[in-house]
């Protein structure tokens, strides 16, 4: 029986990245004895928690930090995965929820403006799969930039999931009798979800509208050295 | 869609024949299966229309220009849709040749590999830059290998050798002086803002080609000056070492332009350089004083030890493998006396071939008269190259030099020597394949061991299994039994005519 009316709701599911492999993004950023140190990366929870701090070790080391560095980074990284786990033993509605991801990001010398749309249904999504094709479709030739694109769209996702589980939580509280279409509701209130409905009906066409398709390009950018420094100061004005 | 291709030409697109399956006014069953999500009607973004319209978008846009390859992100901004799912049915159709499928397009990836391999600064690996034009050194093989192997999966069609070759000589091409045009030999400066580059004299004379280009806009790139070998070098650094043996810091002041670590690096770089290394620390004071001072004494018995060779090895026969260890062990035999047994190692047919091709490189080089040799009555008047011993060319060429002085006698022993390290380069090359052989022996025995053993656990879990499936048996009787005895408990009970209440009680 066609469950359209309800737009596919489907049970909770338990927290989780919604993406084939449940990798935490991790960003650090931590300041002592005159240094900074500025990184950012995906971490498998399931990995043992000691994990942690063989891993705050071997970066000091290889970066050359002072060894204050060590206890920090630690800390940093265990307070994030916390409250990762805070969220995963919740429920999370997903729905049908095809959200637009954007990217705005730097990395050495590029720079990246996208914008495209991810099923957070699909929990076979790869967001390094799709950075990997990105990169060599575009032709990037920096190694760096199909993780930091990765970890960009990782970022929101798990942004977008634990919005999710809040709102998953809220509309619990408050309508406990009632479920499915006002769980539609509720998603579409938190204003990124397209709207499905209108979209994939029989009348519109899936191919974008010419006036869209702007947005919906990538940009790839090679800066010179000299713009790279002038971003960098304008980025360090930015956070202070 | 489909009214318009015919009403244009009628174009003919090729598919591989595996996917003439395909329709464009149906939905074949392959695709259902593949796509179950569009077709499970569980969502609304994956309905069959959607799956439709996808499919034959990226298939129109591949068919607007047949000769590029579409990539999957040229088209994602053209539809609406969750990109993990898009990049999906991309796929498919890629993998099935739907899309992508022409044989210019091959040529594309592999060419493209081909023209992006950086040819930056200084050479590639492998590839040596030259000092002087009329070398002999060889340009080949390592680059491609690296190069053909990189362009993966899809094997490149058959291409011309010159169509890759030409390629792979570009970079000595490629370093031209901005200024004086002349190649640059071993290291060359490149400004800082443009592309202008200058070789190394011009930026000492001050040209530095242009206006206004300071000196410090150009810094110095490519191979340096302690990396590139010139002949006279790799000459000086051979016989220091067969001098000095194994005091590197004597040999780095014979060769002076050369650190004490450029000397041992490159020295391990030349093949045998270890040889020599390990054998001239034996021979210091022999070698020496039979080259300079019993000049026509050792030409003589170099014309005896090589027919004496002839006739050894032809009693030889192919070389056993223990033989290697006692090799250049012996510290006082002369020169002439090592290289016989070097070559007497390997089988007499490669030992000719080697003196042969030593023999007609060394002319090529001195262009002396090939009947230097023949005084000597034991090569033949027309020298050919020997095409099977190509490794014992290149690397005789190496070693040889082209010193001023051309003596017949220097030439000679120099022809020796090179014979020798040839003969025994081949012996290596024999070793080596014995060696490979009984690894892979081992390896198999190894293999053999591994399946054994877990033929074996098979068989222990297997008898586990049977005798769990005989307890199952045992007690699935037991339950049986004692279902039956409750029953005739029950039965006795009733026909005795106990109470309702009673039997409530006994049956909770």
């Amino acid at each position: 029986m066609k469950a359209l009316g309800s737009s596919g709701w489907k049970g909770p599911v338990k927290f989780r990245m919604p993406t084939a492999e449940n990798l935490v993004p991790i960003r650090l950023d931590i300041q002592s004895e005159g240094q900074r140190y500025k990184d950012a990366f995906t971490w498998n929870p399931s990995d043992p928690d000691n994990e942690v701090v063989v891993f705050a070790k071997r970066t000091v080391k290889d970066l050359k930090l002072p060894s204050a560095f060590i206890t920090q980074i630690a800390q940093s990284i265990q307070s994030q995965l916390s409250d990762f786990r805070a969220y995963e033993g919740q429920d999370m509605y997903t729905g049908e929820k095809i959200i637009p991801i954007k990217l705005d990001l730097r990395v050495n010398h590029t720079l990246i403006k996208d914008q495209f749309l991810w099923d957070l249904n699909n929990f076979e999504s790869d967001p390094e799969e799709f950075a990997r094709t990105l990169c060599k479709d575009l032709g990037v030739e920096d190694p760096e930039v199909g993780p930091a694109v990765a970890f960009a769209i990782r970022e929101q996702l798990y942004e977008i999931a634990t919005q999710s589980v809040a709102s998953a939580k809220e509309s619990r509280l408050s309508k406990k009798s009632r479920r499915g279409s006002d769980h539609g509701s509720a998603s579409k209130a938190s204003g990124l979800s397209m709207d499905l409905v209108k979209l994939f009906s029989f009348k519109s066409s899936v191919v974008r509208k010419r006036k869209d398709l702007d947005v919906y390009e990538p940009v790839v950018d090679l800066l010179t050295s000299e713009e790279v420094d002038a971003l960098e100061a304008r980025e360090e004005r930015h956070a202070r | 869609m489909e009214a318009i291709d015919s009403s244009a030409e009628l174009e003919l697109y090729t598919i591989p024949a595996q996917s003439s399956w395909f329709l464009w006014d149906d939905i074949h069953e392959i695709e259902r299966r593949e796509f179950e999500e569009f077709f499970s009607e569980s969502s609304i973004n994956r309905t069959p229309k959607v799956y439709k319209e996808y499919r034959d978008f990226i298939i129109n846009k591949f068919r607007e220009d047949t000769s590029r390859r579409l990539t999957f992100t040229s088209i994602r901004k053209f539809l609406v849709g969750d990109v993990n799912l898009l990049q999906k049915v991309f796929l498919f159709l890629d993998r099935w040749g739907l899309i992508n499928f022409s044989p210019s397009l091959n040529d594309n990836d592999t060419l493209s590999s081909v023209d992006n391999a950086k040819i930056e600064q200084g050479t590639p690996a492998g590839i040596r830059v030259t000092a002087t034009p009329n070398s002999l050194r060889p340009i080949t093989a390592p680059p491609l290998v690296e190069q053909r192997t990189v362009s993966g999966v899809k094997l490149p069609p058959l291409t011309s050798y010159s169509d890759v070759f030409t390629d792979l000589k570009k970079p000595d091409d490629v370093l031209l002086c901005g200024h004086c045009g002349q190649r640059c030999d071993s290291a060359f400066y490149q400004h800082n803002k443009s592309i202008i580059n200058i070789c190394e004299k011009c930026f000492k004379n001050g040209n530095y080609g242009g206006e206004n280009n300071a000196a410090d806009d150009f810094k110095l790139v490519g191979d340096s000056a302690a990396a590139v070998w010139t002949e006279e070098e790799t000459l000086l650094l051979l016989e220091s070492v067969l001098k000095h043996g194994d005091d590197w810091e004597l040999i780095a002041q014979s060769v002076s332009t050369k650190t004490r670590l450029d000397c041992i690096s490159k020295l391990i770089e030349l093949p045998f350089g270890e040889c020599l290394m390990g054998s001239t620390s034996g021979r210091l004071s022999s070698a020496v004083p039979t080259d300079d001072e019993d000049t026509e004494q050792v030409k003589t018995d170099g014309q005896e030890h090589e027919e004496t060779e002839t006739r050894e090895e032809n009693e030889d026969g192919p070389p056993a493998k223990r033989k290697r260890v006692a090799l250049i062990s012996d510290s006082d035999s002369s020169l002439m006396k090592q290289v016989a047994t070097m070559a007497s190692k390997v089988g007499p047919s490669v030992a000719t071939a080697a003196a042969k091709a030593a023999i007609a490189a060394l002319c090529d080089e001195a262009s002396c008269p090939k009947e230097i040799f023949d005084t000597g009555d034991y090569t033949d008047s027309t020298v050919d190259r020997a095409d099977g011993d190509k490794d014992t060319d290149m690397e005789e060429q190496k070693e040889e030099k082209d010193e001023p002085q051309g003596l017949p006698v220097a030439l000679r022993i120099r022809a020796s020597v090179a014979t020798a390290l040839g003969a025994a380069a081949a012996q290596a090359k024999i070793l080596a394949d014995q060696e490979e052989r009984e690894m892979e022996d081992l390896a198999a025995t190894v293999i053999d061991q591994q399946l054994k053993k877990v033929q074996s656990k098979l068989k222990f879990l297997d008898q586990l299994e049977l005798i769990m499936d005989a307890e199952e048996e045992v007690i699935e009787g037991g339950k049986e039994t004692i279902l039956q005895e409750r029953i005739s408990v029950l039965q006795c009970a009733f026909r005795s005519g106990v109470t309702k209440r009673w039997d409530h009680t006994y049956v909770k």
